[in-house]
């Protein structure tokens, strides 16, 4: 097995980080084992599922499915870095909890990040572009109606 | 401010915590000096261990041991805890010894110094197979003369043999005016919850205890389970389910990681985790669900049924698991749902095949129980010429008849005996959400515009709230604040929030000022688990009886403390007051603090401290019903079946939330429309199951969900104090059968007739019509 580091350089919710890492560190193992960001979740780890969701330099990416090298000098945000630090709820998370669109919670960083995306490249997304961003995530407990109803009402449709 | 606040949708207590990624998973615990576990499985459904060589993967970096069936030969077998007395105990081991049964099987552990050379090791073991045949197919398995033996000591590979007898089918049958007869099939799927299963065994504890991490909806069960195969007391163990990521069933078995992984960490000396993969999840979690029913009815001119027979056979792998023989006893001891039929047999089969153990999921056996009746319901209204809705009309137990003993047990749970509800009413208010009239001439229309458009409606009554008991712990401390200790084991399903809300209401307190702890045997001394719909209504009963004495106990201490007679005191807003004296009254944190053990014992008491325990022991088992309708609509040209629109009344009782039990209903049906229309764990002829993650196991996604209208009865129960019923599982198991319904109607001018459920897969379906086309053109 490869015992090859690299040293890289990551902003992770807005703090620099210099870190030396595993060639074949995922980002994932990354965030959670080195960091301690636990909040993003392996649901899957081939993809699909989509619990694994953080923004790197701005856009949705499966933490699962990305090496640590390949954030060399990107922005990573997770979940941990949504909510003020405060204790406030992000109006995202307050719209979840509303609408009960959450029941185990293991799927919902993942869908929180995408939805931060989501939300500022377009303020008011529309249904088909609703409908776009939970192609791309799968939860077993709710059936989704009130996850899309939360997101009908971020987009100011609610 | 806390009165009326059971019933209403108050949002939940837990989602801060969820939200914000402060959550904890097990996954997510990280111990000083963790070492790391992979599992090495079997890749053979049924062969002989020849020859296990570890050498070359002990000598990979970072490898610290490696254990194989031979090093914990004694360990005893993990129990199946609903065995009959005459059953073939064909227990799962440990770690494989000798032989494997299925593809998944463990057969050796590799402990290493990180996942990666874990899992880079694990691939180094040699194992050394010689093949056996398989045993696949059910009515095969079940035969005189099956392809193998997987235990050849029992002489069968039927575990079990359920029976139910009512009244005297055969008289009915000699007496029908007309006999219907249908093999049903039901294929095989799983819960697949969203977090994987996982352990984390730390043996570092002050005196070697040990704690057991675990993904598990019954912490208590665990504890006990493994100091029983490990031969060790329950005070030797702390179990800890922390945050979990769903569970539907799957967890509510105990699986040889829990073992193995303790074994391996007091071996080493350090704490092991193993998060099970999600390809290997697949294999090494319990499925669900296959079945075959072959079903009888006998029905009079009229279009009463007055028998139904039925021998059913459970493929249930390869070891009986922990609730091995539940679904065979659920789906024979509720197939008449609501419907009175007088006379009634069942046989059903526990078979033992070649494949991972199956165990209860979500509804247990009361979907395929569903499916059955109501597909065959359809058929007899259609081949007599009878109104669907009239024909159930005729059929169903009134709410003037119940009680009514039915006749049938439950293994674990006990007699069924339906307790309270309106079927009919039930039936009536769906059809009214739904539209049915409407909905039945808007379907005419579009099939004379060339659509294949089905209706289906599903009615139901399912067993919940089973026993046989449940632990609440109340205690105020000198803050006035409540912290509750329950016995459920809540993952997801927001039993907190219900278990606050009826605390605060009891107490007349805000319900924020309710902790609700749960899931750790060293906080929570006894408890049972959140299981078969359980959790609210009965933990719920419990916490509420116990902060109802602690009220009571309160009171007592406050007639001190205001010097007054206790029958003149009164409960306002959390606080104890002299009636009709404005003014004189004292605080639960005034009361609380007078308890405490630096003060004397308070008068008229016998023990200090506001704290009170209490058992909700269930005198019997609650069933919920509901009415689903669905109504579909097939792609001709793709074979996708999709859910246009849905509508469902549920009757569970006294509903604590109704944002909470809507929630359960919406995502109960999202299960069942998966399981019928998407989801299939099927194997090639060599036992090799053709999934590998969810990239071919498909879950819906929001694009496949319909639109849902609920609505709610709420006939309480006698058998609770405060009326609740459970309210998880209903919906899955109303989704199976009105989903097939509304398949099955819709395939019917083209000629199909669906005996099952499919799964009806875009390639399955497309294989039905052109089926269909053949036949026409035959």
């Amino acid at each position: 097995m490869s015992r090859d580091t690299r040293e890289i350089t990551v902003t992770v919710n807005g703090a620099p980080k210099r870190l030396t890492v595993p060639v074949r560190l995922l980002l994932s193992d990354l965030l959670r084992d080195v960091l301690g960001l636990t909040g993003t979740h392996v649901g899957c780890g081939q993809g699909p599922c989509g619990s694994c969701t953080v923004l790197a330099d701005g856009g949705t990416v499966r933490s699962c499915l990305m090496l640590a090298v390949q954030a060399d000098g990107m922005e990573i945000e997770t979940i941990e870095g949504v909510a003020a630090g405060d204790g406030a709820l992000h109006r995202i998370q307050e719209a979840f909890r509303e609408h009960h669109a959450l029941q185990c919670g293991f799927c919902t960083p993942g869908i929180v990040m995408a939805t931060v995306g989501l939300l500022r490249r377009s303020p008011h997304p529309s249904a088909d572009e609703r409908a776009e961003l939970m192609e791309g995530h799968l939860c077993r407990c709710t059936g989704y109606r009130n996850i899309d109803a939360a997101l009908a009402a971020l987009a100011g449709e609610g | 401010m806390a009165v009326g606040l059971v019933g209403t949708p108050v949002r939940r207590l837990e989602d801060h915590r969820l939200l914000t990624g402060k959550a904890c998973y097990v996954a997510d615990i990280v111990l000083p000096h963790m070492l790391h576990m992979a599992v090495v499985r079997s890749t053979r459904a049924h062969a002989e261990i020849m020859d296990i060589r570890t050498a070359a993967a002990l000598a990979a970096p970072g490898v610290r041991l490696i254990l194989t069936g031979e090093d914990v030969r004694d360990l005893g077998p993990l129990p199946c805890i609903d065995l009959f007395p005459d059953s073939k105990p064909a227990l799962h081991r440990v770690l494989a010894l000798d032989k494997v049964r299925y593809v998944g099987e463990p057969v050796a552990v590799v402990i290493a110094d990180d996942v990666y050379a874990a899992e880079d090791a694990a691939e180094l073991v040699e194992i050394y197979y010689r093949d056996l045949p398989v045993v696949l197919d059910l009515e095969e398995a079940a035969s005189d003369a099956p392809p193998a033996l997987l235990y050849p000591e029992f002489g069968t590979n039927v575990a079990n043999i359920c029976r139910q007898e009512v009244g005297d089918p055969d008289a009915a049958f000699a007496g029908a005016a007309h006999v219907f007869e249908e093999t049903f099939r039901i294929h095989r799927y799983a819960a697949a919850p969203m977090e994987t299963r996982g352990v984390v065994a730390d043996p570092t504890a002050q005196g070697g205890r040990i704690t057991l991490h675990t993904s598990t909806q019954f912490p208590h069960l665990v504890r006990a389970f493994l100091g029983g195969v490990l031969g060790i007391p329950e005070s030797e163990i702390r179990v800890v389910a922390p945050d979990v990521g769903g569970g539907f069933g799957a967890k509510c078995e105990f699986y040889p990681e829990e073992v193995v992984s303790v074994v391996a960490a007091r071996r080493l000396g350090r704490p092991v985790r193993w998060i099970e993969g999600r390809q290997e999840h697949f294999v090494a979690t319990t499925h669900a669900r296959e079945q075959v029913h072959a079903m009888r009815a006998a029905v009079d001119a009229d279009g009463v049924v007055t028998a139904v027979t039925l021998k059913s056979l459970t493929s249930n792998g390869a070891a009986m698991f922990t609730l091995a023989t539940t679904p065979a006893s659920i789906s024979s001891a509720m197939l008449r749902g609501p419907y009175r039929i007088p006379n009634y047999r069942a046989e059903s089969l526990s078979v033992l095949t070649s494949k991972t153990p199956l165990a209860v999921y979500r509804g247990a056996g009361h979907p395929q129980a569903v499916l059955c009746m109501e597909l065959m319901m359809d058929r007899i209204a259609r081949d007599l010429g009878i109104d669907r809705i009239d024909l159930r009309r005729r059929n169903m137990l009134t709410k003037q008849e119940l009680p009514s003993d039915r006749g049938t047990a439950i293994v674990l749970a006990g007699k069924v005996v339906y307790d309270s509800g309106d079927y009919p009413g039930c039936l009536d208010r769906v059809l009214e959400l739904a539209g049915w009239d409407d909905r039945l001439r808007r379907q005419a229309e579009a099939r004379a515009q060339g659509r294949i458009v089905g209706l289906g409606v599903a009615c139901f009554v399912e067993e919940t709230a089973i026993g046989p008991y449940e632990t609440g712990h109340v205690r105020v401390d000198g803050s006035g604040k409540v912290t509750v200790l329950t016995g459920a084991s809540p993952h997801g399903q927001g039993t907190a929030t219900a278990i606050a809300q009826l605390v605060a209401e009891e107490l007349q307190i805000p319900f924020t000022d309710v902790t609700v702890r749960h899931g750790d045997t060293d906080v929570v001394a006894d408890g049972v688990g959140t299981f078969a719909s359980r959790g609210g209504a009965i933990a719920g009963a419990a916490a509420r009886l116990a902060a109802h004495k602690v009220r009571e106990k309160a009171v007592l201490i406050a007639s001190e403390l205001l010097e007054a007679a206790a029958v003149d005191i009164e409960w306002v807003d959390g606080r104890a007051a002299i009636v009709g004296v404005p003014g004189r009254s004292v605080t639960l944190a005034e009361i609380a603090r007078r308890a405490t053990a630096w003060n004397s014992l308070p008068t008229g008491l016998s023990s200090f401290n506001l704290d009170e325990v209490a058992h909700h022991q269930v005198p019997g088992i609650s069933f919920a019903n509901a009415a689903h309708v669905a109504e579909v609509e097939i792609d001709r040209d793709t074979g996708t079946v999709r859910v246009l629109d849905y509508a469902v009344v549920h009757d569970s009782g006294r509903i604590i939330n109704p944002m909470i039990v809507e929630g359960q209903v919406h995502g109960g049906i999202a299960q069942g429309l998966g399981g019928l229309l998407m989801e299939e764990i099927a194997y090639d002829a060599a036992g090799r199951p053709l999934v590998s993650g969810f990239q071919d196991y498909f879950l819906p996604t929001s694009a496949e969900m319909p639109e849902i209208r609920t609505g709610f009865m709420e006939s309480p129960t006698p058998l609770n104090p405060y009326g609740m019923k459970g309210a998880g599982e209903g919906g899955t198991t109303g989704a199976v059968g009105a989903i097939a319904g509304a398949v099955a109607d819709a395939l019917v001018p083209l000629g199909v007739r669906v005996a099952g459920d499919g799964p009806f897969t875009p390639p399955a379906v497309m294989a039905l019509l052109a089926a269909a086309r053949k036949g026409a053109g035959a």
